[in-house]
Formats: C-alpha cells, structure tokens, sequence
C-alpha cells in the first residue's frame, strides 16, 4: 500500500510517498538519492546504514519508512555546512580514520550521537558506542584516536 | 533482500489493535521494535498480510513504580530500560541484561516486549529463503524434521532471550489483553516449551502483551546476569545466566533462582543444583561444584555453530561467574 508521509529530514520538512514494505534505507537511497547512507549486510549488523532517528543512531534497514511519520532524520548529506565539513568529519580526515570509506557515513553519525551525549568519553565508551558500526578495513584505531582527539578539543572549548 | 508486500497498520489503543488482529487472524504480525522480525520478513521466514505497530499506544511506554513492583510497558526500547535510574537502583540485573544486547544502534530501536515474545532461533532455519531451499523443510518452516538431530521427533531451535531470564528471576508477571478481558500470569507460563511456537502469542493466541510487572527485590537479594556470545554486538547469547540469591546473616543461602538462555527450547530453571544449594553456606568450593552440577541439567544441542559440549563448558563457567558475583558483594568469605 502507498502512503505519503511527513518527516523532518536533514533540518528540512519532506513529504515522500513510500511503500507500506519500504525500508527506510530504501527510501533515502532510492526515492530521495541520498546514497551517502550505505548498503552492508542489510539486516542490522554492520551499520553502513546507520542514521540519526530524533539524535539516536539506529539501522534504516530495519526501520520500516512508514514508522518514521513526525519524526526527525538526520543523514549524513545533513551532516556537514554548505561550505565546509563538520568538525567530525575534518577529524576523521585528518586522523586517517578513514580508509575505503564506506563505513565512515555511520561512523560520524555514530560519533555525533555519542559526543551530544557523553563530551568525554572513555576508550571503553567509544568501543562499546561504535560497536554496531563495522569497519571493513578493520581500521578501527584510527577511528577510535579520532573521536578521542574530538573529546578532547570539546574539552578544551 | 527486500521486504514482502504488506500493510501496515498502526492502532492507537490496545482494543484497537486487538480488534485488527481479530480481523485480520493468522495473517498479521505484531511488529514491536523489528529488529528481528524484519530480518524475519526479508528471510520470508514469515509472510504475513497485515503487520500491526504498536507505537503508537501511549501506555506501552511506561517505566512506573506502583505497589511495591516496577511496571513496564511493552514498547520501551532496550536502551530506555538499560539507561533508567529507577531500574537501575531497582532492578540491576535488568539493565545490565538489557545493556548486554545487540549494538547501541538495535538497543535504540529495540524493545523489552519483543525480547518477551522472542521466536526461537537455530542455525538451519534463521536463513535465507534461497538457502534454506536446498533442504527439507524442517519443523519450524513448516515440515515435519529436525536437521539439528536429524530425526523426525520434534523442533529444538533455541530460546535466545537476554531479558527473560532475569525476568523470571525477579518473579515477574506478565498482562496479556486479548478482546475477551486481561489476564495477568507469570512470565514463566508464558511460554510453552515448543520451539515451534515459543510461546502463547506465537502459538497463536490473539492477545496483546500490554504490562511486565516485576515485583521489587528486598535488599538483601542479589541479581546478575552472565552472558557469553562470540561476537559482542552481533550475536544473541550462546548462554545467558541469571542468578538471584538471598544469603542470610550466617551467610546461608535462604533461596535462589538461577536460570539460563540459549540452552533449551524455553527458558532453563536450574532446579537439582537448587536444592544442593539452599541452606548451605555459601563458599568458593560450594559454587565451584554446583556450578559443574549446574551444567549437566541443561541439553543443549547444535543449533549453532559450537559442539554441545561447548555450550555446557562454557555454561558451567558462566554460573560459577554468575554465582560468584551474586554471592560476593553480600556474602562475606568472597
């Protein structure tokens, strides 16, 4: 069954008309050409493709598009400014957190959801916060140096 | 893998949705967080018509204290239950169960009732449907043999659950509404044994789990949860244990409940080890043997990918872990 439904997208209010059997994974990647958000195992293990749901980080493979009426998304095309990155992306480019980049989209928004919550987290925090977000290239110190350097410029500021 | 065709439904209240699984009978799922019932469905493990969210039923998110018990609706998500400073204070084995599932990002989706309601799970059925065709069909598909023991007896997938031993445990009750009237049993009774039809709603009673009442411990319990699983954020429990136990002043044990996950088509409660347990004092050799004891009660059998052997090795160590920790904050030789 075909529906329309409400959603707040990236900060912006979108209408979209989905399928009752549409993930929405599909949905992102499909109707609104939003492929920064990945396809991995395509049932809630790796987390390619990881997106904000109201701040939270969940698995749009598993989320059926229909559920998220009134709700807020964030992907990570919403991430950065017009002009330049956000500070979490500049990190993980600077780090080297980042090698074939296909985990790095659910990484940063991982990272995002973690730093809103805890400023300073410990290494074991970060393990057990990215701990749905596999990296294919096992490159997961660089990643893990990076969000604690993130930590400490919060810190700082 | 896409998801079959279906319609999704979304009551606001708990008769409404019962009214729709009335109508709707045996072709309509309850879909809670989905977290495994969406991979269920691009699997076509199930294919149902109709599937029936209940997030939109205000009371199925509660986290309250009432009459001495913590009751909880269906629909709070792991990461809600494990995040709680009630449960937390109240009922730490729960949260730190709750804590031990899946990844951050499945804990936020999903929740403590389909944890409850949790099919059965085995390395021959939890498969894709091209996969699965290039065998007989087995008792929980539908067929009539069981690939596990390859024999045409019953189905022995496992009951996977992290939540429900600690429940059970923690004595807790469960509210079921169907359109007749509410019944309120204890978690245990829930479930019926079958791995087929894991429990009453599976089985095919047309009721809505709405309430988890768990009455709160005295003080002098103490609860934990022990899991073991080869990979932390993927994998459900190889075994789960929970223990809870009350030490007298002579550091005696007056009673305990120890339970296990992932080692029988329910819930196991350790029932022999139990009796060599109660009114002995309670020491590092005690818990050492009875956890050893503990082990050969349970039957675990291949429906993953370790040898049965294994299973109870690994059970075995993770009581004498449970056991050791319930006893040594309160007790006073640890």
């Amino acid at each position: 069954m075909e529906r329309t439904i409400e959603f707040v997208l990236n900060g912006e209010t979108k209408k979209v008309t989905v399928n009752d059997n549409q993930t929405l994974l599909e949905v992102l990647r499909e109707k609104l050409d939003l492929t920064g958000t990945k396809k991995g195992c395509n049932q809630g293990e790796c987390g390619a493709c990881t997106v904000l749901l109201d701040g939270k980080p969940i698995n749009s493979c598993l989320t059926l598009a229909v559920r998220i009426e009134g709700r807020s998304i964030m992907t990570i095309e919403g991430v950065a400014g017009k002009e330049s990155l956000d500070p979490v992306q500049e990190t993980f480019n600077e780090k080297g957190a980042i090698q074939c980049g296909f985990c790095t989209p659910g990484m940063v928004l991982t990272t995002k959801a973690l730093l809103a919550e805890n400023s300073n987290p410990t290494s074991a925090e970060i393990k057990e916060a990215i701990s749905g977000n596999i990296c294919r290239c096992s490159g997961y110190i660089k990643i893990i140096e990076a969000i604690q350097s993130l930590a400490e410029e919060q810190e700082v500021m | 893998m896409h998801l079959p065709d279906i319609v999704y439904l979304s009551p606001n209240k708990t008769t409404e949705a019962l009214e729709v699984i009335e109508d709707c009978g045996n072709s309509c799922s309850v879909i809670a967080g989905g977290t495994d019932l969406m991979v269920a469905l691009k699997q076509r493990l199930q294919t149902p018509k109709y599937l029936i969210g209940l997030e939109n039923i205000p009371e199925f998110k509660k986290i309250e204290e009432k009459d001495e018990s913590i009751r909880l609706g269906p629909m709070n998500t792991l990461d809600e239950i494990s995040s709680s400073d009630l449960i937390k204070t109240k009922l730490p084995a729960l949260s730190q169960a709750a804590r031990e599932v899946g990844s951050p990002l499945l804990r936020s989706q999903a929740t403590i009732g389909g944890n409850v309601c949790l099919n059965t799970r085995c390395r021959f059925y939890n498969q894709s449907q091209f996969w699965r065709s290039t065998r007989e069909k087995c008792y929980k598909a539908g067929g009539s043999y069981c690939h596990v023991t390859k024999q045409k007896e019953k189905c022995n997938a496992a009951f996977v659950a992290d939540l429900v031993p600690v429940l059970i445990a923690y004595g807790a009750n469960i509210k079921l509404a169907g359109l007749a009237g509410e019944k309120m049993l204890s978690l245990k009774e829930f479930y019926t044994g079958d791995s087929c039809f894991p429990n009453q709603i599976l089985n095919g009673d047309r009721v809505i789990l709405t309430e988890i009442d768990i009455p709160i411990p005295k003080n002098n319990i103490r609860s934990v949860y022990k899991k073991f699983r080869f990979r932390r954020s993927i994998d459900f429990p190889l075994v789960g244990v929970a223990v809870s136990l009350d030490l007298d002043e002579n550091n005696r044990c007056r009673d305990i409940n120890i339970l296990l996950t992932g080692v029988g088509s329910a819930p196991v409660e350790i029932k022999k080890a139990k009796k060599e347990l109660l009114g002995q004092r309670w020491d590092d050799e005690l818990v050492s043997s009875v956890a050893s004891l503990a082990s050969q009660e349970i039957r675990p059998l291949k429906t993953n990918l370790v040898s049965p052997r294994y299973t109870r090795e690994i059970a075995s160590l993770k009581i004498k872990e449970a056991l050791q920790e319930a006893g040594g904050k309160n007790g006073k030789n640890y």
